[in-house]
């Protein structure tokens, strides 16, 4: 069953159209990846479907219900849950009191919150550091608490918005497995924003492409890395006619 | 029953920390035992009310973040509540301060609703408008005296009057408020370790963040914005009992709401005791300057440029008030 169903999506700013048209479906349990250059279209898609912006037109279905509309608070309480590309979390608030916050979604009691809090800091590495502030940490691991607190609301599906951008390729290693733990052990589907090649190709079992706001390609990782309208969006036309004849024309 | 261990529940802060607390807790408990001057007693007075107010303006201005500048016109509603009761029908304290407390809350949903819809400086802005129109508007009205205000002129002193509140001596004052300022602690000692406060402070952190972990951010910022109300409501209501005799300028003025706000940066926004060490610095510090460079000096409004003075210090040095910088000099960031 199709747990988030996009449907003709627009999001006009002013004059500038930032999604266009766009239509995407992803299954219960499934695992994707969305890229394209920047400027794209990819965070607005992400507000767009999680309430933070107001959608020019389309549809957004969400476990069966019509989400579109919806403001943000009221997403996220239906089981939708999402991180920042600039924002890790708040810095003020230690590790586990960031990851609390999350929980206070599904539970009133400082003391349920907080156990909660504390398993989902074992599973992603962070009990170490649990009682320093967010701010004290290196970027890595503020990436890995925004991670937590998204996963204290208890998500069916989780949007991750670049959560590899800004780090070393061991870190990149270590986030890779981060996100298949969360996928599989959880049970939560995720749709990810990713610039960072080896993650997106290594864990996606689908992508989707956007360029200008467009759709322009979607289907599994190798299919995608051949498909000469992704090389154009991403090399220009100057560059893709270098290509060799028989990779272009895909599967 | 989890609210109240939370509430009961110091144990995050370094024993040293605690050790000053009892000495201060002491000192406040046995302090009119000593030989004092009047001018001190009412000094001590006016110290723990503003507390409060500056503990109540710390729920939603430090843990939430959001610059309130109009929490004076809470101060008059209690205040006139409670004033206007006792005038008119001589109903007590004890029924007139929840009452008014009641009002107080019911008129902080009115305005919180529209107010929170804006952010930042025009929220900050939009609350002094609010609070100036409501004292303007008490100016007028003759039903609660208008600009020459209530007299509470006490039926007897003798002996002392525990249900409406009317001593002679302020030592009974002293005690009343003194209780009023522990439970104030503890509840906002409460109020930071649950749910809502830490939603809140998500809140202050990144509004977008917050709304995407399911938090109703309107909602819990009305919310908190009511329980500091609450707060302050309920020493407006103790202020007009203990002055006696209350005008709209000396409840509801820009300068109350200003001082309330003020006293809670200068201690340090959203922290337990910031509201408290900065009404101990600011209360004596005001009166002595009025009394000293005011009347025998001649130098009128002195106060109010101490006032800004404070304001550019806070925010070039420190923001986070002498609490932050207690905590930087120790290498500690909590609290």
């Amino acid at each position: 069953m199709a747990l988030l169903k996009v449907e003709r999506l627009v999001k006009d700013f002013d004059g500038l159209r930032a999604n266009d048209h766009i239509s995407f479906q992803v299954e219960t349990g499934e695992l994707v990846g969305i890229i394209g250059p920047n400027g794209a279209g990819k965070t607005t898609l992400f507000n767009c479907i999680s309430g933070h912006y107001p959608v020019t037109s389309g549809r957004i279905i969400f476990d069966g219900k019509d989400i579109t509309g919806l403001k943000a608070f009221e997403v996220a309480r239906m089981g939708l849950a999402r991180t920042f590309q600039v924002y890790a979390a708040s810095g003020d608030l230690t590790v586990l009191e960031n990851i609390m916050v999350g929980c206070f979604l599904r539970t009133r009691s400082p003391r349920s919150a907080r156990i909660r809090a504390k398993e989902i800091a074992r599973l992603l590495y962070l009990e170490e550091v649990s009682d320093s502030l967010v701010s004290e940490l290196p970027v890595a691991l503020q990436k890995r608490v925004s991670l937590g607190t998204a996963l204290g609301t208890e998500p069916k599906l989780l949007l991750l918005d670049e959560v590899a951008a800004g780090l070393n390729p061991a870190e990149i290693d270590e986030m890779m497995t981060l996100i298949q733990r969360i996928h599989h052990n959880f049970d939560i589907t995720v749709l990810l924003i990713e610039h960072v090649m080896k993650l997106v190709m290594n864990i996606s079992q689908r992508v989707i492409v956007l360029d200008s706001g467009r759709k322009i390609a979607e289907g599994d990782p190798r299919s995608i890395a051949h498909d000469p309208n992704v090389i154009r969006a991403y090399l220009g036309e100057r560059y893709a006619r270098f290509l060799p004849k028989g990779e272009s024309s895909g599967p | 029953m989890e609210a109240l261990r939370n509430a009961l529940d110091f144990s995050d802060f370094p024993r040293t920390d605690l050790y000053v607390v009892a000495v201060a807790a002491l000192f406040l408990l046995v302090f009119p035992l000593f030989p004092h001057s009047s001018f001190a007693m009412a000094t001590m007075i006016q110290f723990l009310m503003f507390s409060i107010y500056g503990m109540g303006w710390n729920t939603i201005g430090g843990y939430g973040g959001q610059v309130d500048l109009g929490k004076a016109q809470y101060v008059g509603i209690g205040a006139y509540t409670t004033a206007v009761m006792l005038v008119r029908w001589d109903i007590p304290f004890w029924i007139s301060m929840p009452i008014g407390m009641a009002v107080a809350v019911c008129w902080s949903f009115v305005l919180g609703y529209p107010l929170f819809r804006l952010r930042g400086h025009y929220f900050a802005i939009a609350t002094i408008a609010t609070s100036l129109v409501l004292k303007d508007l008490f100016e007028v009205w003759d039903f609660v005296g208008a600009a020459r205000g209530l007299e509470i002129s006490p039926i007897h002193y003798d002996p002392p009057d525990f249900l409406r509140l009317i001593f002679k001596e302020d030592i009974y004052y002293y005690y009343i408020i003194l209780g009023f300022f522990f439970l104030g602690i503890l509840f906002v000692n409460g109020f930071r370790k649950s749910r809502l406060g830490y939603q809140l402070r998500a809140i202050k952190d990144n509004e977008d963040v917050a709304a995407s972990l399911g938090i109703n951010v309107h909602w819990a910022k009305i919310k908190t914005y009511a329980i500091a109300t609450a707060f302050v409501s309920l020493v407006g209501s103790f202020h007009a009992c203990y002055i006696k005799n209350i005008e709209p300028e000396d409840t509801m003025s820009l300068h109350i709401s200003i001082l309330i706000a003020l006293m809670a940066m200068l201690g340090g926004a959203g922290s337990l005791w910031g509201p408290i060490i900065g009404a101990a610095v600011l209360i004596p510090l005001k009166s002595y300057l009025k009394e000293w460079l005011g009347a025998h000096a001649g130098l009128i409004g002195i106060d109010l440029v101490m006032y800004g003075t404070i304001i550019m210090l806070v925010s070039a040095v420190e923001p986070r008030g002498i609490w932050g910088l207690m905590e930087r000099i120790r290498g500690r960031r909590r609290g």
